[in-house]
């Protein structure tokens, strides 16, 4: 693992699109034990991520996120019409979108996929796993993969 | 009445031995059809008592006039150009087959009919017959039938699609529970006392049952639905695979599991393993103290393949034999023996979808012996429709 390049010392901005409070905790925690160089964002739904990403309202001097997690199910505007949108948008669509959802069904994930998402990763079932995912996104997004600048 | 009569009468050299025209006539009163006798012109010749009861008018009303009275007005012009075909054509058959047929009352009401044709010629030219049904009872019959059939079928899809979403959404509020323990756990194992932590084990522990609970029902919907593919296998090759994968408890049960001469039949090999794995592990798992020993072996009885797995365990109360195909029915506590009674629920549901049945017969403290049939005559074409939801 020596030739892995070190993680950026200042935060990484990640946006988070999730409604239940519950994941969005459990994300945050599983972050702080996993992850080292990241702040998290959240948007409650689909309407609040793309105004966070397109910097309308309240969200004017939002960062630019350097990956998004995007639940599929989300009140107001789903998770595949955020990734639509964010995918029509050039202004956008360089920022890799991470699925996270609870299905594994097979319909979702090629729809996903059809719609252009970075990678599709279902929610893992224990903290463990949990804390083993934010580590992993991070190292791969934010070390492994080269961003456009 | 004329008319016949004279037929009759031209007829009676042939018929003198058998019958006289007296016992005809009788016969023909007597019949628990409607018989009207028409003329090429289409007009009544003849009816028998039962055309009075059925359509409501009296002979004399009828006789002489055209048989399309006795018909609803939509059908009529249609019917007088059918019977200028008939008697071009006659012979013996049943009036519009496949259509619904009505006939109408001096009322006007209508009532469903079938209708039997025939044709005799005589001296004065050809007759029709008609015999009629009144199908009123046997169509209410059948449409009620076909009424329960969708009413089932419909009722069957709910509850499918009801287990189906039933068991992912409660997946979601259960992954909470368990993560939010899990953490508790992780943060502050060293802040808990004894207590604290046994608390969180008993939560666990319930969140885990919970979960394989909700995993079983799944399995069982899903026993019920998605596509089956039935193919003709050696019952032989699916039991193998079943003690394979009952491996690891055979061994250490130090089970003795022997075999008949097992037939060949058309069955979901998948689904059918599953039978046999199910039944295999309950004989191993319901014991004792004594290793188990498992018979498993196959008789034909009709059109059926009877199939037996009958075991040394420790049986069944004769009042319980009826619960433990029930899903979710539990003999036992989870102390005694684990599991979440979805095993036999799930197997009948399976043996069920072959077209089959399944039963057990038992003896507390000396064992039980499942049975269940598979068809013997099922070929993979009527297979394939026998096992697909609606």
């Amino acid at each position: 693992m020596s030739q892995r390049k070190t993680l950026p010392q200042n935060p990484v901005e990640i946006l988070l699109v999730e409604d239940n409070p519950g994941d969005i905790r459990l994300i945050q925690e599983a972050f702080k034990e996993g992850g080292v160089c990241s702040h998290l964002n959240i948007a409650r739904d689909g309407e609040q991520a793309l105004a966070f990403l397109r910097r309308e309202g309240s969200f004017i001097r939002s960062p630019r996120p350097a990956f998004i997690l995007l639940d599929l199910n989300l009140p107001r505007k789903d998770g595949r019409e955020v990734l639509a949108e964010i995918k029509k948008d050039k202004a956008l669509r360089q920022i890799p979108v991470v699925i996270l959802s609870t299905s594994t069904a097979s319909e979702d994930v090629r729809r996903a996929y059809d719609l252009h998402a970075n990678c599709y990763v279902p929610k893992p079932l224990d903290v463990e796993k949990l804390v083993q995912l934010s580590k992993s996104l991070e190292e791969f997004w934010l070390s492994t993969a080269i961003l456009p600048a | 009445m004329g008319e016949f009569l004279r037929w009759f009468r031209a007829r009676r050299r042939v018929t003198e031995n058998v019958a006289s025209a007296d016992v005809l006539s009788a016969c023909f009163e007597a019949a628990p059809q409607a018989i009207l006798v028409v003329s090429r012109e289409g007009r009544i010749v003849l009816a028998n008592a039962r055309t009075e009861q059925m359509f409501g008018y009296t002979r004399d009303e009828i006789l002489g006039r055209e048989l399309e009275m006795l018909l609803p007005h939509r059908f009529r012009t249609a019917h007088s150009h059918h019977r200028g075909d008939y008697f071009a054509h006659p012979r013996v058959r049943t009036m519009g087959s496949g259509m619904e047929l009505a006939g109408r009352r001096k009322d006007g009401s209508e009532f469903p009919v079938e209708i039997g044709l025939a044709s005799v010629n005589t001296k004065t030219g050809p007759l029709a017959f008609g015999m009629v049904s009144d199908i009123t009872e046997r169509k209410k019959a059948a449409d009620e039938l076909q009424r329960v059939n969708e009413e089932l079928r419909r009722s069957s899809a709910e509850v499918e699609q009801f287990a189906h979403v039933a068991s992912h959404d409660l997946q979601e509020p259960l992954r909470m529970v368990t993560n939010y323990l899990q953490l508790i756990e992780r943060r502050y194992n060293d802040l808990l006392d004894d207590d604290g932590r046994e608390f969180i084990r008993y939560a666990v522990d319930g969140a885990i049952r919970m979960k394989a609970l909700i995993a079983d029902l799944l399995d069982f919907s899903r026993a019920g639905t998605g596509a089956a593919h039935f193919v003709r296998v050696a019952t032989l090759d699916i039991v193998q695979d079943a003690l394979a994968n009952l491996k690891a408890a055979i061994d250490e049960s130090h089970a003795q599991i022997s075999l008949d001469l097992l037939p060949a039949v058309v069955v979901d090999p998948v689904l059918f393993t599953q039978v046999f794995q199910n039944l295999i592990a309950n004989a191993i798992k319901f014991q004792r103290n004594s290793s188990p020993k498992i018979h498993i072996s196959a008789s034909r009885e009709g059109k059926e393949w009877i199939f037996s797995i009958r075991d040394n365990g420790i049986g069944i109360e004769a009042r319980h034999l009826d619960r433990i195909f029930r899903i979710f029915e539990r003999l036992h506590s989870s102390q005694e023996y684990s599991g979440s009674g979805i095993g036999l629920a799930i197997t009948r549901k399976i043996v069920e979808r072959h077209g089959g049945r399944i039963w057990v017969e038992s003896q507390p403290g000396i064992g039980s012996t499942f049975f269940f049939s598979i068809s013997a005559e099922m070929e993979s074409a009527n297979a394939a429709r026998v096992g697909s939801p609606a």
